[in-house]
């Protein structure tokens, strides 16, 4: 009875105490200062603009166009090899990569998935301007369209004897394919060039070339095109570009100088940096010189590029020395990465045209020389053939990125001409390094992933 | 819900205190039965409350008793604790009888305490002595080999950093692993306060002195940790502050001052000529008879010096033409005999009616390495008052400023001093002609210009106040108590780069400020219960409720373009950079009862339970049950043991089960999120940062513990003897996803995991005498850990986790060792040669690519962990040894591309190691390294570079001499004791190639951090 009687005391001291001081699930709820939901969290056109902006933004990352995209085209050829000054580079000039060495594969993927979310939104029911909002979704196609032609032409088979491209995502977190596997590269061309499209058709006219363009879509059609060898289609949105008036020719008085300065009159599509966004000593200008030794710099130019400039040309300009080290000194100039990359421009796709043109027995040659009479060489004369163009395209496109692209869809070997460059031996086309390695990360996440041979 | 909590808090200690109760006073002598000498500070104790006091110089004590108290416990180290009927008697004088009978210490164990006789579970309690007198930075650095099963690594050895703690393995993958810290019965936040990734790191433990610590105790097991419920599973380690005693004021005053070096020098590094040697074997493997180069390997050094440096650069033609000077980059970022000093004073004391401890303190100690240092000064005040005979307040409060002048580590960095040791090359000059620093003229900043101009600063101020009221209630054993616990934080980061040479020199100058301030709340409130039933039955109730919240604010920027060399505040820079700052909270609520019952010290039985809610799980999932049951039977109070009392003076049987947890996950990953935090052109963006999983919540750990507890011949020979098994279900796990997805991975309840192993504990009085005494002791812990079970994708195949060198898998330990098999040195043509599948045959390869990854065996935790102790005193002169064994695993030697490389990383762009002097030169030459080649060759990790990680180091030995009675009552004071204490003075290293420090980060591999360190310090202690 006593007994019975403390626990009753007890009780009711601890019930006092525990009713006063109870704690429910709901005083557990986190803050979420940083962060919205993604379900319920975009309610505007403004939120969709800030999802594509970071699309771009992920564009810009070191690992995508802020450097390493750039980068490994440009070493894995006859332009660059890696001087090893910090380590960097080396394997991927050398082609010793593997399934270990890291690519764009996430960023790009990264790219995709705030493409899909802007895709997926339903405009109409969204605060703000709806034809604005339809814009933002025509760039998301185009991001799209872009990211996926990237990832293809660096990890698809086409020239490796294979006919896997990549999986083309089209829906952000579908939960019924998570694990997708590869397209095939016909697919993969198709989704691309269907993207584009809807892309062109979406989007309205004009914009600053920091954000993709009706034009951007037509100038990446065109690349696209030239690149699977549509040669018509590629006529025809080069023409497109062409006709918009919106652009012209740098100038060769200005060839060199507007590297200094971010949207020139040649820029189709430019991702923007700043002294604020940069990639910093991740960035190109550090991996591209030393600057005195401060910076990687392990990204040199080999000696023999200087011969590939005839006399007068402007664009050898770009050249210089650091002590007994050429490099590029003329494209993205400013040593602490503050200058916009260019993705794509004018020049690219009037040299879209003019191969386009080679192949289908057209006036190559007046196509060519809206570039050429510019450069302060001879004007090239019919029949161009497909090794001037390829030659133009090295000497006008050097350290942005387009070399080992250019070499390997036009089924040339990586030629070993240097002592400097990282490889021993010629590069013969088709062996299985020219499609690089699916990243173990993706193979052991998903089994429907198919790796490429050779790894 | 706080606010409620605060208000129920100060009804406590405010309303309650009109009710009290009739007490009596008890006064008595306490003395030694050996002696007959009267004994001061014996601790007395009324039974089951913590009403007590402590004897006076003369041995006297006086406490004031609640009427209802039965029991006066009178404690004392080294001797029996003796239970005392009070029976009505108001003098009660006790003899003490020495430890030869029996200890039985009372256990902390973070919301109870236990007599060690009735602990059902595994913890190990380190105190008093062992932690006296160890300047160390972090007080979690004195437990490594003192305990079985746990294994400390040190990530870094400069001063302050984080330690890594495991406590029977890795009990988790991708979630947390370190064991929870409880300080003084409150549940606090540790690891590393630093700011950033790329210095020094910082730890939040790093702001207590040691010196004010009472107790350790590491609880290992489900019984003792179910109590910490979600937090429980990777162990709780429990720290209780000092308290004073009441009687005498107690004054002690200790000095110690040393000296460090790394303990262990490391590899050697290439010297100039070793490197122009190995560099002329690269032109000649690679080009002979190419490009000019002699086909005779004799010839290529003069040709070389003549003609060949126009094509292969003319570094070393100037070196040579120079006068091949050496340039010792390891004398230069080396700080000899780097000086430690600690100082500290306390006072404890009190009256009947409160006692007191009281302390400051100073530490210094610079780093082994130049440019660094750590300083803290500390002080706290503990405060016990009665209020009255019913209601006793506490207090504790401590207040620490720590700063460390860190550097920059835990990666290759090209401005770190210890990189530089590894990476620049011997023909740099650190000095110019003149003797001034070389500044531009290095591959490499030159770290004394870096050391001198850069700074990597943190400064942790941390206050921690923990107050309570308890009110001992009309009810017999019934006592409700109150705890509120504020934990404050505030750190600063500073950096500053240079803009003349370094990382600052691209933008003229860098600065970066980042600052965190952190508080952590807690509420506790307690009702406890102690009933004693006829015929020996003791229950002992506790039912907790706790509420905890943290909140952390962080603020930072950083700009470049400074307007002067030599201003290094962002006030100074003229371009500002970033701007960011952000804000998370968390909080954790929980409700607790344990039950702890005792039939006349026989059988005892533990039930222990736990709900507990956690911010970090969807509302439907956020709350989980824990639990546990314990059982101990002391087999020595059995009649039928008792003809055998002579040999078996203890036996304890105890067996535990219970189920914890763990949410060491980032916050807010069950909600699929958008992230602001990125911009692009000039303006905010977003994009898709956490995938979300709505059903996350507590990762479980179910554990078994067996064990023996064993006192043999009085107690002269005692140990224990104990198994585990814990099983980690429904695992927090970091589940990869396709990288399609736009995420890399998910956090998902899935997998199992398992550790199991035996813990042993020994401890020998070889001779036990007034004075003369000699013990050694001995702890050993095994860990085996496997993969039980991991996600699926949707074909239903494993998702495994694997990098380069290690990999996640079922059937194999948690991230066990799996690479290429390298196959030697071809000695015909002085390639590399790897196993292309060991597990299939034995043919080889040269083309790494070719090479499968295969099961190394062993992983990067120690299977077996051991600690060993000595000592010795004879006439007030003492000394004590302690070792520390780890083994059975493996370690990795981290930056071989660099330092190892068989081509111009280490023979022109950076530098090499000796051992590369071991290579192949000729058909026929059996090698450890192969042809030296002028290329540059990727990232090969493979099986040459993993190496045996068994190691044992003499951990501290400690030589002292405690004046006697004679000495110290002529100079007028207490007590006076002069000690020479040496740390890691002696390290055996299994694998001869492992010449790197075998302590080494958690994940297995060498790195570029600060070493462990070597030291001598003198101390002197005085009491008054």
């Amino acid at each position: 009875m006593r007994v019975l009687n403390i626990l009753n005391r007890i009780a009711v001291v601890a019930v006092f105490m525990f009713a006063i001081n109870a704690c429910t699930t709901d005083d557990l709820d986190p803050s979420l200062e940083q962060n919205k939901r993604i379900d319920g969290g975009i309610t505007s056109v403004d939120n969709v603009y800030a999802i594509i902006k970071g699309g771009y933004s992920r564009m810009t990352s070191s690992g995508y166009y802020g450097r390493d995209y750039i980068i490994n085209n440009e070493v894995r050829s006859d332009n660059c090899f890696s001087n090893g000054n910090s380590g960097r580079f080396t394997t991927q000039a050398s082609f010793k990569y593997n399934e270990n060495t890291g690519f764009f594969w996430d960023d790009a993927y990264r790219v995709i998935a705030n493409a899909n979310l802007v895709i997926e939104q339903d405009i109409p029911s969204l605060e703000g301007d709806e034809a604005y909002g339809y814009h933002l979704q025509g760039q998301a196609y185009a991001m799209r369209a872009l990211a996926h032609f990237d990832l293809v032409k660096q990890f698809g088979q086409q020239h490796v004897g294979g006919t896997l491209g990549v999986p083309y995502v089209m829906k952000y977190k579908d939960e019924e394919n998570l694990t997708p596997a590869r397209n095939t590269v016909t697919e993969c061309m198709n989704f691309i060039f269907d993207d584009l499209d809807q892309a062109y058709n979406l989007m309205s006219a004009g914009g600053s070339p920091e954000f993709l363009s009706k034009m951007a879509a037509k100038a990446i059609e065109s690349n696209v095109a030239v690149y699977f060898e549509e040669w018509d289609r590629a006529i025809a949105a080069a023409q497109m570009v062409i006709d918009s008036d919106d652009y012209s020719v740098i100038p060769a008085a200005d060839y060199v100088k507007h590297w200094g300065s971010d949207g020139s009159a040649n820029s189709i599509f430019e991702l923007a940096f700043s002294s604020t966004d940069n990639a910093g000593i991740d960035g190109l200008a550090y991996i591209y010189r030393t600057t005195g030794g401060g910076s990687y710099g392990d990204v040199q130019v080999l000696d023999v590029v200087e011969d590939i400039y005839d006399a007068g040309d402007v664009r050898a300009g770009i050249l210089g020395w650091e002590g007994d080290m050429l490099r590029n000194i003329g494209k993205f100039p400013n040593n602490q990465g503050y200058d916009n990359v260019i993705v794509v421009r004018y020049e690219e796709v009037i040299m879209n045209l003019a191969e386009a043109l080679v192949e289908t027995g057209g006036d190559a040659a007046t196509a060519l020389n809206m570039i050429i009479n510019e450069r302060g060489i001879a004007a090239y004369v019919n029949p161009v053939t497909k090794d001037d163009i390829l030659l133009e395209r090295q000497r006008e496109f050097i350290f942005e990125g387009h070399r080992y692209e250019d070499l390997v869809r036009m089924g040339k070997d990586i030629e070993k001409i240097s002592i400097q460059q990282n490889f021993s031996e010629t590069i013969p086309y088709g062996d299985p390094i020219m499609a690089w390695a699916i990243p173990k990360a993706e193979t052991d996440a998903n089994s429907n992933m198919v790796q490429n041979d050779g790894y | 819900m706080r606010r409620l909590a605060l208000i129920a808090s100060l009804i406590l200690f405010v309303g309650l205190n009109a009710m009290f109760a009739q007490t009596t006073t008890i006064t008595g002598a306490v003395t030694d039965s050996e002696s007959g000498e009267p004994m001061p500070g014996v601790s007395v104790v009324v039974r089951g409350t913590t009403i007590g006091t402590v004897t006076n110089v003369d041995g006297n004590y006086s406490l004031s008793v609640p009427n209802d108290a039965t029991n006066l416990l009178f404690s004392f180290v080294g001797m029996t604790t003796q239970d005392i009927v009070i029976a009505g008697n108001t003098t009660i004088n006790v003899a003490l009888v020495s430890e030869a009978i029996g200890v039985d210490e009372v256990v902390v164990m973070g919301y109870t305490t236990a007599r060690k006789s009735e602990v059902t579970g595994s913890s190990v309690q380190v105190g008093g002595e062992t932690l006296a007198n160890m300047p160390v930075a972090s007080v979690d650095q004195a437990l490594q080999g003192r305990v079985a099963g746990v294994s400390i690594s040190q990530a870094s050895g400069t001063p302050g950093s984080a330690q890594n703690v495991r406590i029977r393995g890795r009990s988790s993958i991708t979630a947390g692993n370190e064991p929870l810290y409880v300080i003084n019965g409150v549940p606090m936040v540790s690891g590393d306060a630093s700011a950033t990734t790329s210095g020094s790191s910082m730890s939040v433990l790093a702001s207590l002195n040691s010196s004010d610590i009472e107790t350790i105790t590491v609880l290992k097991d489900a019984s003792a940790t179910a109590a910490y419920g979600a937090r429980g599973a990777n162990g709780v380690i429990v720290i209780t502050t000092k308290s004073g005693k009441s009687g005498k004021a107690n004054i002690n005053f200790s000095a110690n001052y040393g000296f460090s070096n790394d303990a262990i020098d490391g590899p050697s590094v290439l010297k100039g000529v070793e490197a122009e040697e190995l560099y002329y074997d690269a032109i000649y493997n690679t080009y002979q008879g190419n490009y000019g180069v002699p086909t005779d390997r004799s010839l290529v050094q003069d040709w070389y010096l003549t003609e060949g440096y126009n094509v292969f650069g003319d570094t070393y033609k100037n070196w040579v033409d120079d006068g091949r000077k050496e340039g010792n980059w390891e004398d230069v970022i080396t700080n000899d005999n780097a000086p430690m000093q600690e100082y500290n004073l306390s006072a404890s004391g009190g009256s009947d009616k409160m006692t007191y401890y009281t302390s400051v303190g100073y530490f210094n100690q610079e780093a082994t390495v130049i440019g660094s240092e750590f300083e803290r000064i500390s002080g706290s005040l503990n405060l016990s008052a009665e209020l009255t005979d019913k209601l006793t307040f506490s207090t504790n409060n401590s207040a620490s400023h720590s700063y460390q002048d860190g550097l920059l580590e835990t990666s290759a960095y090209f401005s770190s001093p210890r990189a530089v040791k590894y990476f620049m090359p011997s023909v740099d000059q650190p000095y110019l002609e003149d003797g001034s620093i070389n500044i531009q003229n290095t591959s490499l900043p030159n770290p004394l210009w870096i050391a001198q101009e850069d700074i990597d600063d943190s400064k942790l101020t941390r206050i921690i106040s923990t107050n309570s009221l308890r009110w001992a209630t009309p009810v017999k054993g019934l006592s409700l108590s109150t705890k509120l616990s504020i934990d404050y934080q505030v750190y600063n980061y500073k950096r500053y780069r240079n803009p003349i040479r370094g990382d600052g020199d691209g933008t003229n100058g860098y600065g970066w400020q980042a600052n965190r301030n952190r508080a952590n709340y807690v509420f506790q409130n307690v009702a406890n219960y102690v009933m004693q039933l006829d015929g020996g039955h003791d229950f002992d109730f506790n039912l907790i409720q706790e509420y905890q919240k943290n909140r952390l604010y962080y603020l930072e920027a950083d700009a470049d373009n400074f307007s002067d060399v030599g201003l290094t505040n962002l006030n100074s820079a003229g371009n500002p950079t970033t701007a960011n700052s952000w804000f998370t909270d968390w909080s954790v609520a929980s409700y607790l009862g344990m039950v702890h019952y005792s039939y006349q010290g026989k059988y005892i039985v533990d039930a222990t339970y736990r709900r507990e809610g956690s911010s970090r799980f969807a509302p439907d999932n956020r709350w989980g049950n824990f639990w546990a049951l314990g059982g101990a039977w002391n087999l020595h109070h059995e009649s039928f043991m008792s003809n055998l009392s002579s040999v078996v003076s203890s036996l304890k049987l105890r067996g535990s089960y219970g189920v914890t947890g763990n949410a060491e996950i980032a916050l807010n990953q069950f909600e699929p999120l958008l992230n602001f935090d990125s911009d692009y052109a000039g303006e905010g963006a977003s994009y898709p940062g956490v995938f979300g999983n709505e059903d996350l919540s507590w990762e479980t750990s179910y554990s078994l513990d067996l064990g023996i507890d064993f006192g043999l011949f009085n107690n002269k020979v005692t140990g224990a003897l104990g198994y585990y098994r814990r099983e980690t279900k429904d695992m927090l796990l970091g589940v990869p996803l396709s990288l399609t997805t736009g995420h890399t991975d998910q956090d998902i309840n899935v997998g199992r995991m398992e550790n199991k192993g035996f813990e042993m504990e020994l401890n020998v009085d070889i001779i036990r005498s007034s004075d003369f005494n000699l013990s050694i002791g001995g702890n050993l812990g095994t860990n085996d850990n496997e993969v039980l079970e991991l996600a699926k994708d949707l074909n239903g195949e494993e998702i495994n986790i694997t990098s380069t060198i290690d990999r996640v898998e079922t059937g194999h330990p948690v991230y066990g060792w799996y690479m290429p098999t390298w196959a030697g040195v071809d000695p015909d043509t002085g390639d590399e040669t790897w196993f292309i599948d060991p597990t299939v045959d034995e043919t080889t390869t040269t083309n790494f690519n070719e090479a499968e990854q295969v099961w190394q065996g062993g992983s990067a935790i120690p299977k077996i962990t051991a600690g060993m102790n000595l000592h010795v005193d004879f006439k007030g002169v003492f000394l004590d040894a302690t070792g520390y064994y780890a083994g059975g695993h493996k370690v990795y030697e981290g930056w071989h591309r660099y330092t190892n490389g068989t081509d111009l990383f280490s023979v022109s762009w950076y530098q090499g190691i000796d051992v590369l002097m071991d290579r192949w030169q000729q058909p026929g030459d059996e090698a450890r390294f192969g042809k030296i080649e002028y290329t540059a060759r990727p990232w090969q990790r493979h099986s040459k570079f993993l190496y045996d990680g068994d190691y044992f180091r003499l951990r501290d030995m400690t030589i002292g001499y405690d004046f006697n009675s004679r000495v110290t009552d002529a100079i007028g004071i207490g007590a006076l004791r002069v000690y020479v204490r040496g740390t890691n003075l002696y390290t055996w290293v299994k694998d001869e190639n492992l010449k790197y420090d075998p302590e080494v980060d958690t994940d297995g591999e060498t790195g570029m951090a600060t070493p462990p360190i070597k030291s001598f310090i003198f101390g002197v202690n005085l009491k008054f």
